[in-house]
């Protein structure tokens, strides 16, 4: 298939889409450990965060992933070589020495330590919190990152065995029967978003929580999050969340849109204090996370989708009302589920729940 | 190539350092990368040209049966330092339906792959429609056992022998080291005829 058909066969899915607010993310990485207790706990996975929080700016998990290429060339629609990241590069799935600090007789002296050598070591989040800039302007925010089950999947197209596929709901899946291992995937992806499992020698990435998306229930990071901060519904759907913060309000934009995979997971952009001159006073034109460097994750769009979310917010401010912020803010919290408001908690074997 | 045909236990023969092989006729085989072309998806064609592959270009190779299995042994040189992410391996090619080994089949003259790969917990039986176009059967399970001394490989597969005298085989390997996987891979230009031969 080549990239032009996968275009015009992705544009006729139904897509499911995921929106992150920046705003709202508080970094818990109760995502990342909702979605690794239910699916990453086999052999081979201990390494493995299909979804993953980070410190920006930051290297980011895999390390220095923003430098390994893959995806799309958009002037010729050829695809771009990608490094395949390494098991070093994830890092972690270390394991601790926790015999010898609970069991050990070393109280107050042993402390837990990964049981790696301490060069190179690196994990998800390895980063955190030293984001960029100097004191007193120094800044940073989180960003959430999975699987972009994107419109234009190259790591589909890379596969020589087929073992990728995109379903009707827009979701990008992989036979682990019908995987070899090969990781070109890996090196398409201009996300490396696709972990590989050494023992069982196939690629491994984020199935959208599919069981639980067929059940009603929605997926485990967006079900989760005590932030609030994740809504999930179908982009071609105009009465979802997610197509209103995309297509109506424009306030929630790809990452690296310009690989070219038509990604369908949005952000909506951090907005961020203003600096603080050296006499303390403050610049109220520069925000302290440089706009250049917002540009560089989402795109030119990303000034309109500031200024909108600080139109809306003078407007309340000056005791007006606004929809998008009541929207973001999630009031009524089913709204984040989309149309994936079943508990749970209520499943019953055969898969029916009620929702809560 | 002649097929030796062996009284030997199978244990034996199934140690590619056992002496047995040193009775059974070995013949040295020219290699040649599965063209780029025939790559079977745009992504692997464009980031690989230019980017040499398959240059392992002579391989040993013996057959032998015993008690109704197939026996072959594929020894080649590597001396490169091993890739932590790719590990080296080899594969026997069987025709079955007039499929081209150079190409590792097509889709309709798929070919069988007796497939071991360094750190598998197991080898593979894979059907092969192209380049890396392969799917894993569960039937006719091969065992391989392999050896790394001397910076030489030596693999011995074993399988069913269904008939040696009518079967061609081919021999195709991947260097681990340069990244080679999927259709990356040097391979015998042409089929190997088994000639069934009684006694060593």
């Amino acid at each position: 298939m080549t990239t032009a058909e996968a275009t015009t066969t992705a544009q006729n899915l139904h897509q499911l889409a995921w929106v992150f607010d920046l705003n709202k993310c508080i970094g818990c990485q109760t995502c990342s450990v909702a979605c690794k207790v239910l699916w990453t706990r086999d052999d081979g996975e201990k390494h493995q965060w299909w979804c993953s929080v980070n410190t920006m700016p930051g290297l980011g998990t895999p390390k220095a992933w923003e430098g390994m290429g893959g995806g799309v060339d958009m002037a010729t629609g050829k695809p771009r070589p990608g490094h395949q990241p390494t098991r070093e590069e994830f890092g972690g799935g270390f394991d601790y020495n926790y015999y010898e600090v609970f069991y050990g007789g070393t109280a107050g002296k042993a402390h837990l330590e990964p049981q790696a050598p301490r060069e190179n070591r690196w994990a998800m989040n390895w980063d955190e919190d030293q984001g960029a800039g100097e004191w007193p302007n120094s800044y940073y925010f989180y960003l959430p990152r999975m699987c972009n089950h994107c419109s234009n999947p190259v790591c589909m197209q890379a596969c020589p065995t087929g073992a990728l596929s995109k379903r009707g709901d827009g979701l990008v899946l992989r036979d682990e029967e019908v995987c070899m291992g090969d990781r070109f995937c890996m090196e398409a992806c201009p996300y490396k978003k696709i972990s590989f499992n050494y023992d069982r020698h196939v690629g491994q990435q984020c199935i959208g929580c599919f069981p639980r998306i067929e059940a009603g229930v929605a997926p485990a990071c967006v079900r989760q999050c005590p932030g609030r901060a994740v809504f999930i519904g179908y982009l071609d759907d105009k009465s979802s969340k997610v197509n209103q913060l995309i297509n109506e309000w424009k306030v929630a934009l790809p990452l690296h849109a310009e690989a070219g995979t038509g990604p369908n997971v949005y952000y909506v952009p951090p907005l961020s204090p203003y600096r603080l001159n050296p006499d303390m006073s403050i610049d109220y034109e520069t925000p302290r996370i440089p706009a250049e460097y917002l540009e560089s994750l989402f795109g030119r769009e990303v000034h309109g989708a500031l200024a909108t979310l600080k139109g809306e917010m003078d407007r309340v401010r000056e005791g007006g009302k606004s929809e998008l912020l009541s929207t973001l803010i999630a009031y009524h919290w089913q709204e984040l589920l989309g149309p994936f408001t079943v508990d749970p908690a209520t499943l019953t074997p055969n898969g029916n729940g009620n929702s809560q | 190539m002649k097929v030796a045909q062996l009284a030997t236990e199978p244990a034996e023969l199934t140690n590619p350092g056992s002496p047995a092989w040193a009775e059974v006729p070995a013949i040295e085989v020219s290699l040649k990368p599965v063209a780029l072309a025939a790559q079977p998806v745009e992504y692997i064609r464009e980031t690989w040209a230019g980017r040499p592959y398959g240059q392992t270009s002579r391989a040993t190779v013996s057959a032998a049966t015993a008690r109704d299995r197939l026996y072959v042994r594929v020894e080649w040189e590597d001396d490169e330092e091993p890739n932590r992410e790719f590990q080296d391996a080899a594969a026997v090619v069987f025709d079955g339906t007039g499929g081209d080994v150079a190409t590792l089949g097509s889709a309709a003259h798929p070919v069988a792959l007796w497939y071991w790969e360094h750190g598998r917990q197991a080898p593979l039986h894979l059907i092969s429609r192209g380049p890396g176009v392969v799917s894993k059967d569960s039937t006719g399970a091969p065992t391989a056992a392999a050896v790394l001394a001397d910076k030489r490989w030596a693999v011995v597969f074993s399988g069913p022998a269904g008939g040696v005298g009518q079967r061609r085989i081919g021999v195709a390997l991947w260097n681990g080291s340069n990244d080679e996987r999927g259709g990356l891979a040097a391979v015998t230009p042409e089929w190997l005829p088994l000639e069934s031969e009684r006694g060593v």
